[in-house]
């Protein structure tokens, strides 16, 4: 294997694992804003990796731009979102423990 | 190297059906739109993956469409369910 | 050792297929649905079927999801499906069975006898370099069969005005909700410019590559859709005649270039070879712009409707 390939298959292993770890906080966590922790990790961490071993991988400046692109944004987008979902949450529900009753 | 990025395309897929429960369970529905949130990500991990491994770079199109348009159903639901109609599930 | 992603997917959207029509509430079924789309988005994907899996993804995940997440708070009330349905008919269950086994026959039998040649594909890409562009699915959209897309941006036009039928139009003037977070104005006016942006960029694509007038429109409907949820309605701001022409001009444009073209003695929507490119990019583009301004109107119009029902009903507590 040359190094690139080496490079590209640390970082999505990497990567998955940060999908895995969302995945199952998603599911194991208690109420909706632990999960809030465990979704931002995939999204900024996981795809930030594939993404960036992908982008080793195809090693064309164009393609390269576009995933950085997608990188930023996804960023952005769920950053915003955790917030936007958090804060529309505290409002309906009376308080972050009660929420957790399933 | 291909036999590689096929296994990573599927663990991703495996992850998504996994994430189903908590689409299917809930309870509420900021929840289960948080799932989904995480079901776009990971798709997007794929279509790179693939595009890469294909060689078909135009997959990338299809990861920017749906990486610009993720955040609109967040913003719809915090503006449309802002106000009134309290009485559905929490 | 790639089958099994196919085989995975294949399964995947079956399953969420039937997991969703059978879901006993409301919010499983719909967001099921976007785990449906994303999962025929990555089939079309595989497929080799690029322009679709971006329709498919622009649509499933935008579009259609505003318009569900909408819908969804006026039935979210915690009722489920069978409480009120009757058990349906015997006969009727008997009819659609059959008559679901006669599609299933009809769909096999056409998927089985394709022709060897591939059908018109030869002559497709022979015609090629005379149709204007350089993407063989543009070329068949915009060229061949431009008669088929003229109707669909027809249908969805005719999707509004079964809407403005059913409520009257007046509920466009119906005051939104302003986006007072200021984190959420920011990411509204960002997001605002970069989907246009994206959008652009694809239907320019589309002369050479997967992309297209249908996935930019979405696209662009999305940026209204975005900057209606914010609190400004673009669309229904702008003066009732700028509404009039922008809907009707993707429509309008092609039938008057078909007519003009057809008093010069050719086909209907028959372009002249030397400005086939610069047309199909005309078309397409005022065709991009009729379809966003119609999504927007028709997320708008649902928006204010269930605006105006839930004034009615429930008195809002603020």
């Amino acid at each position: 294997m040359t190094p690139a390939e080496i490079v590209t298959v640390m970082l999505l292993v990497a990567g998955c694992f940060f999908f895995l770890a969302g995945t199952l906080g998603l599911l194991r966590f208690p109420d909706l804003f632990c999960r809030l922790h465990a979704l931002t990790k995939a999204d900024n961490l996981g795809l930030g990796l594939i993404a960036l071993g992908m982008a080793v991988h195809i090693a064309s400046p164009w393609a390269a731009l576009k995933i950085l692109f997608i990188w930023l944004f996804t960023l952005m987008a769920s950053s915003t979102s955790c917030y936007l979902i958090a804060k529309f949450q505290r409002g309906r529900a009376p308080k972050p423990s009660e929420a957790s009753a399933e | 190297m291909e036999a590689f990025f096929i296994t990573v395309c599927l663990f991703l897929l495996l992850n998504i059906c996994l994430g189903l429960v908590r689409v299917w369970r809930g309870p509420t529905v900021a929840d289960r739109l948080l799932t989904t949130q995480l079901f776009g990500t990971t798709g997007m991990a794929v279509l790179i993956i693939l595009a890469g491994y294909l060689g078909e770079l135009t997959l990338l199109n299809v990861a920017i469409t749906f990486n610009v348009l993720a955040i609109l159903l967040v913003i719809c639901l915090v503006q449309v369910w802002k106000s009134g109609a309290k009485g559905g599930e929490a | 050792m790639s089958v099994w992603i196919d085989s995975l997917l294949a399964v995947l959207a079956v399953f969420l297929a039937v997991r969703c029509l059978l879901a006993p509430t409301l919010p499983q079924c719909v967001f099921l649905f976007f785990a449906f789309g994303l999962a025929l988005a990555l089939a079309w994907a595989r497929l080799g079927a690029v322009d679709v899996a971006i329709a498919e993804a622009a649509i499933a995940a935008g579009f259609l999801g505003v318009l569900l997440i909408d819908a969804l708070r006026d039935f979210a009330a915690p009722r489920t499906h069978g409480e009120t349905a009757q058990k349906p008919h015997f006969l009727t269950q008997v009819l659609l069975g059959a008559g679901l086994v006669v599609f299933l026959y009809v769909a096999l039998e056409a998927v089985w006898n394709v022709p060897d040649g591939g059908g018109l594909t030869a002559l497709a890409a022979d015609n090629l370099p005379r149709s204007g562009v350089d993407h063989p699915v543009t070329a068949v959209l915009l060229n061949y069969r431009s008669y088929d897309t003229w109707l669909e941006v027809g249908v969805v036009l005719m999707a509004l005005l079964a809407l403005f039928a059913t409520g009257g139009k007046e509920l466009f003037r119906r005051p939104v909700v302003g986006a007072v977070d200021p984190l959420l104005r920011q990411v509204i006016l960002f997001f605002t410019p970069v989907l246009f942006l994206v959008g652009a960029f694809l239907l320019y694509l589309g002369k050479t590559e997967p992309g297209g007038a249908f996935q930019a429109a979405v696209l662009w409907g999305a940026a209204g859709i975005l900057l209606h949820l914010g609190g400004w309605p673009v669309f229904a701001a702008m003066p009732r005649w700028t509404r009039q022409v922008l809907l009707t001009a993707g429509f309008g444009f092609f039938l008057l270039l078909g007519f003009i073209f057809m008093s010069g003695g050719s086909a209907l929507f028959e372009y002249p070879v030397a400005y086939a490119g610069v047309l199909i990019l005309i078309v397409e583009t005022l065709a991009a712009l009729s379809i966003a301004a119609a999504l927007t109107a028709i997320f708008a119009y649902f928006n204010g409707m269930k605006a105006a029902s839930v004034e009615n009903e429930i008195p809002d507590p603020s």
